[in-house]
């Protein structure tokens, strides 16, 4: 059963990704990641002396700030912000640098469609561009149910609107490369890389059809942790590289 | 025992590696001590990379990535810029672009005694050597070398001091003489200090040539070394 997407993709394909780094002066990381026309520009500053109030002296603390295109910060924001370091705190690697505070400040450019998935994945490749130790990076993909019950990758925003009655953001571990023999990063008997980092669902979904999105997303997140890979090797961090 | 790592299968030594990359398996390399350096992690029997770089080994079990940030992680018997911020009883406090604030001694200078101590205004770059950085308390820092004499060490007055990335401080002092310097060097009379925290200081003469060394420099950041001396020669010639 077919779904007619509107710019001709099929159910599973992901837009083009682009992610360019270094591109902000006075930050000292930064990157800009871009799915299709969604676009969103993260920087990182840090890690800075002092913790905030509520914070746990005896570990890193990550702040996230959100900035939306348009309009006033509001609860959306807020929640953004969240998921969002709650996500990197359990990326970075929280024992060194004690007692400092790594900003992440996100600024929308514009909204396509999966918009946090696009943060999540500048915000990772702006951590690496600024240096914060990391255990391992994470790739965001969003999926949508459609009424019909099938399952479509990456949404524009004319799909989230029009079709979809549930959707979730998921993110994952990146695939590694590793001089380890096969089998030994497992746990439970399947790879470290199926498990799940995040995951934010809306609208109502069956088990099933979660389980099965939980399996697509895997499968595109293999592809853009590869692109990825790609773009952190390329020798000169300020060009931009793309993938389609 | 491991004689060539190069050459075993699936080695990462002197490629990019990104981070969650498990490079080393200590299984297989029992009774060996193996030193591990920046952007590397042990977790049970693995090493796996941290920060996104090139891997680099050096004989005869030194492990390391290399990579280049705009902040500086403080390491021992590192020479840097710092610059002061704020002066205590017994320390000054210095920044010198790393995750905590440093303490420069007010007694650690050559022939330093309680009567005189240097009066450092806020705001002024220092040329120093870092004597302690560990995890969780603040880099140590002196104006003398290990046996105690000042050895340009202090004070960096006049010139101009911009901030680069540490990759680019690394490739400015290494060894030959890194092409830009070099080419530089031959025609203009200029004083430089760099420091591994991404800081460089110059000075000279006249305020262009300061200008022109400056952002010789700076646009030498991605040039491989045939490029860098063609990009000298162009400069030099537009300018002189």
């Amino acid at each position: 059963m077919e779904i007619d997407r509107p710019d001709g993709r099929t159910r599973n394909q992901l837009r083009p990704l682009a992610c360019s780094r270094n591109i902000l002066n006075r930050a000292h990381g930064s990157a800009r990641w871009s799915q299709g026309d969604t676009i969103v520009l993260a920087a990182v500053y840090g890690p800075k002396t002092g913790t905030r109030k509520n914070e746990n002296p005896e570990k890193a603390s990550i702040e996230v700030i959100w900035k939306p295109r348009t309009g006033q910060v509001g609860k959306a924001e807020k929640e953004y912000e969240m998921i969002l370091k709650r996500t990197l705190q359990s990326i970075c690697v929280l024992t060194i640098n004690q007692n400092t505070t790594t900003t992440v400040i996100l600024q929308v450019v514009n909204d396509d469609g999966s918009l946090l998935p696009c943060a999540i994945n500048a915000a990772c490749a702006a951590l690496v561009d600024a240096g914060i130790p990391v255990r391992h990076l994470a790739v965001a993909i969003c999926c949508a149910m459609a009424g019909s019950g099938s399952v479509i990758l990456d949404p524009t925003k004319l799909e989230e609107q029009q079709k979809m009655e549930a959707f979730s953001y998921l993110v994952f571990h990146n695939s590694v490369l590793s001089m380890l023999p096969e089998g030994s990063l497992h746990v439970d008997g399947e790879p470290m890389e199926h498990g799940i980092i995040t995951s934010v669902t809306h609208g109502v979904i069956s088990v099933d059809d979660y389980l099965y999105c939980l399996e697509r997303g895997h499968a595109a997140s293999a592809k853009i942790s590869d692109f990825l890979r790609r773009s952190l090797q390329s020798h000169a961090p300020s060009d931009p590289s793309k993938a389609a | 025992m491991d004689g060539k790592p190069s050459n075993s299968p699936n080695s990462f030594i002197d490629q990019m590696v990104v981070p969650g990359d498990v490079v080393l398996d200590l299984s297989s390399m029992a009774n060996q001590t193996i030193k591990l350096g920046g952007g590397l992690r042990q977790e049970s029997d693995a090493i796996s990379v941290m920060k996104a770089g090139k891997l680099k080994f050096s004989r005869p079990n030194k492990y390391w990535v290399e990579s280049s940030q705009k902040r500086y992680v403080p390491c021992v018997e590192d020479t840097v810029l710092g610059i002061v911020v704020d002066s205590k009883a017994e320390n000054f406090l210095v920044d010198i672009k790393g995750p905590a604030l440093a303490f420069l001694p007010v007694l650690a200078f050559e022939g330093g005694t309680r009567r005189n101590i240097p009066k450092f205004e806020v705001g002024s770059l220092l040329y120093v050597r870092v004597v302690k950085a560990s995890a969780g308390m603040n880099p140590e820092l002196s104006c003398t070398d290990a046996s105690g004499k000042a050895a340009e060490f202090g004070l960096l007055k006049d010139g101009y001091m911009f901030e680069t990335s540490t990759g680019l401080s690394r490739m400015l002092l290494s060894s030959p003489t890194c092409p830009v310097l070099e080419g530089l060097g031959k025609k203009l009379s200029f004083e430089i200090a760099v420091g591994l925290n991404g800081r460089v200081w110059v000075n000279a003469g006249s305020p262009s040539t300061v200008i022109l060394v400056a952002n010789a420099i700076m646009n030498s950041e991605s040039l491989s070394n045939t490029k860098q001396k063609i990009m000298v020669e162009k400069l030099l010639q537009k300018f002189q």
